[in-house]
């Protein structure tokens, strides 16, 4: 300040060392030069700190990252591993926040990758059911038995009209691959070996013809597969296409190929082997994937009616078959129902295939007789009785016939509760089915006031003391005669039953005799016809005893009987003169 | 990946193949060579920690009945000469085919490999020749595609210079 030839010279001086034309000096310039004061000041302090301050970069950070990023990719190299720590750290630390940030993307793209599964698969096997009953269908059932692919794919092959299964986007100069895509389940060789084959296949055939540069190969067959060859100037697309595809598909690869040579020109140009720049071209060869299916044609309506009488009729044969059996087995159940001595508790009918359980009197009828006459196969049925006495009277019946043994001279029924006996019997029978009657299941009581009963000495004196009168010269029996000798039959008959049941028999000895008069010779043999008629009569062949006929010379005209009682063990000494 | 295109060349019978044999996994018959003049394999090698598919070009022996269709070269990014140093022949083909080479593609890397050293006793090659060669300006190895000798030196080598951003010792001056 003291240099400044402008200031005006004062010599008076303040106390604290300042003039006071020295102050109004200051004064008039802080007046006058205040704002470039300031600024001035801010200069000096930024010359004075020459570290950059985080505010001033704040100001240019946004304009900075842009300008260095359209010139070269160096700040995404150097940026890159920080940006991934820093998003590996952060999922560590709250991975909801990740989750919910990415959910609105993840959420459709999920949604739509399953809606896609679904309806692939959905498609399979509709093709898979149209195709499962025709004769077409057999005959590709049997190429999946053979080839061991899925039916569902043998299907879609043959159903196939065509299909993109490779597309190859080719460097032209070099013939090295760009990109590549392949449908599902395609199975892809080396992708790189095959573009490289493919190049020298089109400059072995265009040269071998002598064609231009400009005419190419634009086209090949191999087997089920067409490949299409779209040049363009920098790139060519090959399309590995099965089955016959239309032409406007030929226009839509040809678009792709111009789209990416608009998109792409840069790096096409550029090539230098690195195919990294032609990922982003995905979208643009899936385009290209195409397939197209034979729409299954819609059955004929004779085939519809045919099909449905088939149907029709099976299902009234199948209703036919299920009544009939359904009809024979509620028959059998009405049948065993009301069999005495059979009682059904639980039975089931389950397609062909029959249970019964139950209780069984020994003495019932066998079951199987009425599933038989019931018209099942015994075999379809399986039965489980358990052994009971039944008290139906017919039962009692034939149980009290078992049990008892009554002569055949006998008759037993059952009144209520109470068995009786009527007819005629040996008193020894009588006398122990008095005894056991009561003891039998369902019998309460025995009657026997109207059976006759009789001994065996009382029998046999009464038979003993038979005598048949006969006429001279005559065998044949007397009609007066005939009367008694039919008491005698009775007589010996129950004989017979009575003591049959001690294990003995009767032996019947039939004495014939005649008068003196006449020969010997005609005696005799009038003596045995005379013993011949009286045994006719007797029938005893049929009371199980054993007759013996003998001639006897008593001068009488008459044939006497002798019976007597042996063990059905001893050895019969029939004589028969 | 890197990818870059290389050409097998050599004389008819110097054994490209069976060095290539020696180095990749056969995807295509060898039919394709004697139908259309070239068969492709492929090969993944690392240099520098960079991967690289190397894509070779066998190309069908240069003799008098059939010569290097030179549309099979456009697009290398190098190739391998190869000569048989039972045969004096070869390595004139060798000469002639390396101006094909230049003619077609320009100044590319490459690596020459003199074949059979199995059988140097019956080499006509001799170091004096191989010298020339490598006063020319080539990188000239010699191995045994038999014993797989040099093989994965010849194709290192090449690799190495076709991923290095400068002048190659084996590029043609």
């Amino acid at each position: 300040m003291s240099t400044d030839p402008h200031r005006p010279r004062h010599d008076s001086r303040t106390s604290e060392g300042l003039t006071s034309v020295d102050k109004d000096w200051a004064e008039l310039r802080t007046l006058l030069l205040a704002p470039e004061q300031t600024q001035l000041d801010e200069l000096r302090d930024r010359l004075d700190n020459r570290a950059v301050q985080p505010r001033d970069i704040s100001h240019v950070l946004p304009e900075a990252f842009a300008m260095r990023g359209e010139r070269d990719q160096q700040l995404s190299s150097v940026l890159t591993p920080y940006v991934e720590n820093g998003f590996v750290a952060a999922v560590r630390k709250s991975p909801r926040a990740i989750v919910d940030a990415i959910a609105p993307i993840m959420g459709p793209a999920i949604r739509q990758a399953i809606a896609r599964a679904l309806q692939s698969m959905t498609e399979s096997f509709n093709h898979s059911l149209d195709e499962s009953l025709s004769l077409r269908g057999l005959q590709w059932r049997l190429e999946a038995w053979r080839t061991g692919r899925p039916f569902a794919e043998v299907v879609l092959l043959h159903r196939l009209q065509y299909r993109v299964d490779q597309v190859f986007l080719i460097h032209r100069e070099t013939g090295l691959l760009l990109h590549h895509v392949a449908a599902e389940k395609v199975v892809v060789q080396d992708q790189q070996v095959l573009s490289g084959m493919l190049t020298a296949i089109q400059q072995y055939v265009r040269e071998s013809f002598g064609a231009a540069q400009d005419q190419t190969l634009n086209q090949f067959q191999v087997g089920d597969w067409t490949v299409w060859i779209e040049q363009g100037s920098q790139a060519y697309l090959a399309c590995v296409i099965r089955g016959t595809p239309p032409a406007n598909l030929r226009e839509e690869v040809h678009d792709v190929l111009d789209r990416i040579h608009a998109e792409y020109a840069e790096a096409l140009g550029e090539f230098d082997g690195d195919p990294a720049p032609f990922q982003g071209l995905h979208s643009h060869l899936e385009d290209c994937v195409q397939a197209q299916y034979e729409s299954p044609q819609p059955p004929s309506a004779l085939k519809l009616w045919i099909l449905g009488g088939a149907v029709l009729l099976a299902a009234l044969w199948w209703a036919w078959t299920s009544y009939q059996a359904h009809a024979r087995w509620s028959h059998l159940l009405t049948q065993l129902k009301a069999e005495p001595g059979l009682v059904v508790t639980n039975e089931r009918s389950r397609w062909g295939d029959y249970r019964l359980e139950g209780l069984r009197d020994p003495l019932a009828k066998d079951p199987l007789e009425l599933i038989r006459e019931a018209g099942i196969d015994p075999s379809t049925v399986t039965t489980l009785w358990a052994p009971f006495y039944a008290l139906d009277p017919p039962l009692i019946v034939t149980r009290a016939h078992s049990v008892l043994q009554p002569p055949r001279t006998v008759q037993l029924h059952l009144d209520g509760g109470t068995l009786v006996a009527t007819g005629s019997a040996p008193i020894e029978w009588a006398k122990e089915t008095r005894r056991m009657a009561t003891l039998l299941p369902g019998i309460t009581q025995y009657r026997d006031e109207d059976l006759l009963t009789v001994s065996i000495s009382d029998l046999l004196t009464r038979i003993n003391r038979t005598v048949i009168h006969f006429t001279p010269g005559s065998a044949s029996i007397d009609p007066s005669e005939q009367l008694e000798l039919n008491a005698v039959a009775v007589m010996v008959r129950d004989l017979a039953q009575a003591v049959s049941q001690s294990g003995q028999r009767v032996r019947l000895e039939i004495l014939g005799s005649t008068d003196e008069t006449g020969s010997i010779a005609l005696n005799v043999q009038l003596s045995k016809q005379r013993a011949e008629a009286v045994l006719a009569v007797l029938r005893s062949e049929h009371l199980g005893l054993v007759p013996t006929i003998t001639i006897r010379n008593a001068d009488q005209r008459i044939v006497t009987l002798h019976a007597s009682i042996e063990p059905l063990d001893q050895e019969p000494a029939i004589v028969r003169p | 990946m890197m990818q870059k295109k290389i050409c097998m060349l050599g004389g008819f019978a110097v054994g490209k193949t069976s060095l290539v044999r020696r180095f990749v996994t056969n995807v295509f018959s060898d039919h394709y060579q004697t139908t259309i003049g070239v068969t492709v394999e492929k090969k993944c090698v690392t240099v520098d920690n960079r991967e690289l598919t190397l894509i070779l070009w066998d190309l069908y022996g240069e003799d008098e009945f059939q010569h290097v269709r030179e549309s099979y070269l456009r697009g290398s990014s190098g190739y391998i000469l190869v000569m048989d140093g039972t045969r004096r022949a070869t390595l004139d083909t060798a000469l002639v085919l390396q101006q094909t080479v230049v003619k077609a593609v320009g100044a590319v890397p490459f690596v020459s490999i003199i074949n059979k050293s199995d059988l140097r006793s019956d080499w006509e090659i001799d170091e004096a020749a191989i010298e020339q060669l490598r006063e020319r300006g080539w990188t000239v190895l010699i191995g045994s595609a038999k014993l797989g000798q040099g093989v994965e030196e010849l194709f290192g080598r090449l690799a190495t210079q076709m991923m290095s951003p400068s002048p190659p010792p084996g590029m043609c001056p």
